[in-house]
């Protein structure tokens, strides 16, 4: 596991736990939860569905409350204090949900009347999202997108320190996921601490600066997405083109070094391995010449996947479960540039 | 606490619920007009020729019979232990207004036959008892006028206070604006009590617009045939005083609607539960005996009307092993039915207010 990233933290958790009753016993959503926000950036807090992601966001934001364990944000220890921080904090659980016969104007301004916001900033922050020409249509006329925009203008009526995002791009149009994900990255750039979480991998690794991963209810991963990527949680890779006619030696040539080779479009898919450069040697040792020697870059997906496969969501347990190992699945690799082929053969 | 009131407030007023709880007032209202047009007309001079004509053909056979009528009304009496006053065999000869058709008046006429509407006999030994049970079917709210059936139209406006508290927390649970609503004000004790005074103030200005215009139309119906009856100042005043009990009422259902609202988290649910609890207390309520005194819609009737009279079946074994049994009545006062209510408001409030601020909210 990467060390946590040192500095101020916006959100820090210890040993936190929840259970739900269930008629199997008792359901395990969160179970001794470690987790380190550092203050400022994006971070990105993944896990399978049922990891317990939404469950520690309503721990945080006092919705439900744990069985065990401690939680602070900006060091007020929540929920016991959050009143005195939740001035700071903006958040969408799960899917926006407003009251639907009232538009979106009027849902924003009880909102800011009940902090105290000047109704004013109602508009500003409905400027900010793009909703002022919808603003007076009921919220149950609006799009997902709409919805998810709205819920971003009412997070902002607070000018928080602090914005919570969970799953903000569900069931959003490719339009929309990219428009949700700019406005993160920007709050973030900001120098405003965006919590986001995601089982949608791609898109957090793109904005995210750091990322804490989960499964069945603990930490398993957490680190600036650049250390984790090259912690080897996900096994690096490099395709090998060779002549036709060389195929079968290369193959042999790489199993016999103790690599993993699979045969794919024509091409070798070469894992395990420490070095890169071995490829090539070996090959060139036995008389045969790589055509073409692309490294794989393991992402983010690859890393999640190889850190949460044997997890499976939310199964009833009555007692504590340990996290059974295993190795990693193949890597679920996307092309690099050759130019990084020394970052992941490092 | 007072910002989250001022949004809660304008949040309750802007809600369909209470604009279509405003229609359905109207819609009372004017249904009331109705029925009180009906029972307000005088008889005809067609209906009364008619009647007159009936009461002289009874009374020629009473003049011809009636003496023997009473002799076999006093013989069968006497056959049965009772005396003739108690079989009704002194008040046998014919009167016109038997046959006229019955017409009400606004209040209740004072030479209004207490054994035809209600005003019965008072069955119990204790003077006190027997003091308060006169006092309370004396009062407007009893007896047969049209002021008297405004008192059931009221309890609709009640319900409406009610249904309006039980939809105002149930629709923020089941939309999860709940949820969003906590992550801008998450201190739940203020939260619920915010909710719980919109909800109980808010629905004021409803009951008493409602009961007045229930009033009113029914006033202009009488006064529009003269048949208001003896309308005097202390009529208004007892009317005034309702009305301010009736807001005090409407308040505590409210406040009891966000309660079960809560508890419940279902509007159906919680609606449901305060319907079965009326009408069993309605359909057998006399089955609980002396225990009626603690039945809901007893407490809120003694409230309403200035006390409330219920009677007992006293059973005793008499020396044939045949049981007799004798109506006993039974006064609940205003400040008892007053203080049920109140104590119901306060548990149902409280045990709430607990489940709110520890119930996860999804």
């Amino acid at each position: 596991m990467t060390a946590p990233v040192g500095g101020d933290l916006a959100i820090e958790t210890r040993g936190l736990r929840k259970t739900y009753r269930s008629v199997r016993g008792r359901a395990v959503g969160v179970e001794g939860l470690d987790l380190q926000v550092p203050v400022g950036g994006v971070h990105g807090f993944l896990g399978p569905n049922g990891s317990g992601k939404t469950t520690t966001i309503r721990m945080l934001l006092g919705l439900v409350r744990p069985d065990r364990g401690t939680a602070t944000i900006f060091g007020h220890p929540v929920p016991r204090r959050l009143p005195e921080v939740v001035g700071r904090v903006g958040a969408i659980v799960e899917s926006p949900k407003f009251f639907p016969a009232f538009s979106a104007r009027r849902n924003l301004s009880l909102l800011a009347d009940a902090i105290g916001t000047p109704r004013s900033r109602v508009d500003v922050v409905l400027d900010e999202v793009g909703l002022t020409g919808r603003a007076r249509d009921r919220y149950r006329t609006y799009s997902l997108g709409m919805k998810q925009r709205l819920a971003i203008a009412a997070t902002l009526l607070k000018d928080p320190d602090l914005l919570i995002f969970d799953e903000p791009t569900n069931g959003l149009d490719p339009a929309g996921i990219r428009e949700i994900r700019r406005t993160m990255r920007s709050l973030g750039d900001q120098g405003k601490t965006v919590l986001v979480s995601s089982h949608v991998l791609a898109e957090v690794e793109q904005i995210a600066d750091t990322v804490s991963i989960v499964a069945r209810g603990r930490l398993v991963a957490s680190g600036r997405v650049a250390d984790l990527l090259g912690s080897g949680a996900g096994s690096r890779a490099v395709r090998v083109r060779v002549a036709p006619d060389d195929v079968t030696i290369a193959t042999s040539v790489l199993e016999t070094g103790g690599l993993l080779v699979r045969r794919e479009h024509g091409a070798l898919l070469v894992e395990g391995l420490d070095d890169a450069g071995a490829v090539n040697r070996a090959l060139g040792e036995r008389g045969v010449w790589a055509h073409e020697l692309t490294p794989l870059q393991p992402d983010l997906e690859s890393v999640f996947l190889g850190l949460t496969q044997h997890e499976t969501p939310g199964a009833p347990t009555r007692g504590r479960r340990r996290r059974r190992g295993g190795p990693p699945d193949p890597p679920a690799a996307r092309e690099q540039p050759s130019d990084l082929a020394t970052e992941v053969g490092a | 606490m007072m910002r989250l009131l001022r949004v809660e407030l304008r949040r309750l007023w802007a809600r369909r619920v209470t604009r279509w709880a405003c229609v359905g007032i109207l819609v009372l209202a004017a249904l009331s007009t109705v029925v009180a047009y009906g029972t307000a007309r005088p008889p005809s001079p067609q209906e009364v020729a008619a009647a007159e004509g009936a009461y002289a053909a009874e009374l020629e056979v009473w003049e011809a019979e009636g003496a023997e009528q009473v002799a076999d009304c006093e013989a069968s009496a006497e056959a049965e232990g009772a005396t003739p006053q108690e079989w009704g065999c002194t008040d046998m000869e014919p009167r016109l207004d038997w046959y006229l058709p019955p017409s009400q008046t606004f209040v209740a006429d004072a030479g209004q036959d207490p054994a035809v509407f209600g005003s019965e006999s008072v069955n119990t030994d204790d003077p006190a008892t027997a003091a308060a049970v006169q006092e309370v079917r004396g009062s407007v709210w009893n007896g047969w006028a049209g002021l008297s059936s405004l008192d059931d139209l009221a309890m609709l406006l009640l319900m409406g206070a009610l249904v309006v508290g039980v939809s105002f927390v149930t629709a923020e649970v089941n939309s999860g604006s709940l949820g969003m609503w906590l992550t801008f004000e998450p201190r739940r004790q203020r939260v619920y009590w915010s909710k719980a005074t919109a909800a109980a103030i808010g629905t004021a200005p409803l009951v008493v617009a409602g009961f007045a215009l229930l009033v009113a139309s029914s006033y202009a119906a009488f006064a529009s045939f003269g048949t208001l009856g003896d309308v005097t100042g202390a009529v208004w005043a007892e009317v005034a005083a309702f009305t301010g009990r009736l807001v005090l009422a409407g308040a505590a259902l409210a406040a009891i609607g966000v309660a079960l609202g809560v508890l419940f988290k279902h509007a159906a649910a919680a609606v449901g539960v305060v319907a079965v609890v009326a009408w069993a207390s309605l359909a057998f309520g006399y089955a609980f005996g002396e225990l009626q005194r603690w039945l809901p819609t007893t407490a809120l009737t003694a409230w309403l009307q200035g006390g409330s009279v219920f009677t007992v079946e006293n059973c005793t074994p008499a020396a044939d092993g045949v049981f007799e049994c004798v109506p006993v009545d039974h006064v609940v006062t205003t400040a008892q039915g007053g203080l049920l209510l109140l104590a119901a408001t306060v548990v149902l409030t409280g045990a709430a207010m607990l489940v709110f601020r520890w119930r996860d909210v999804s």
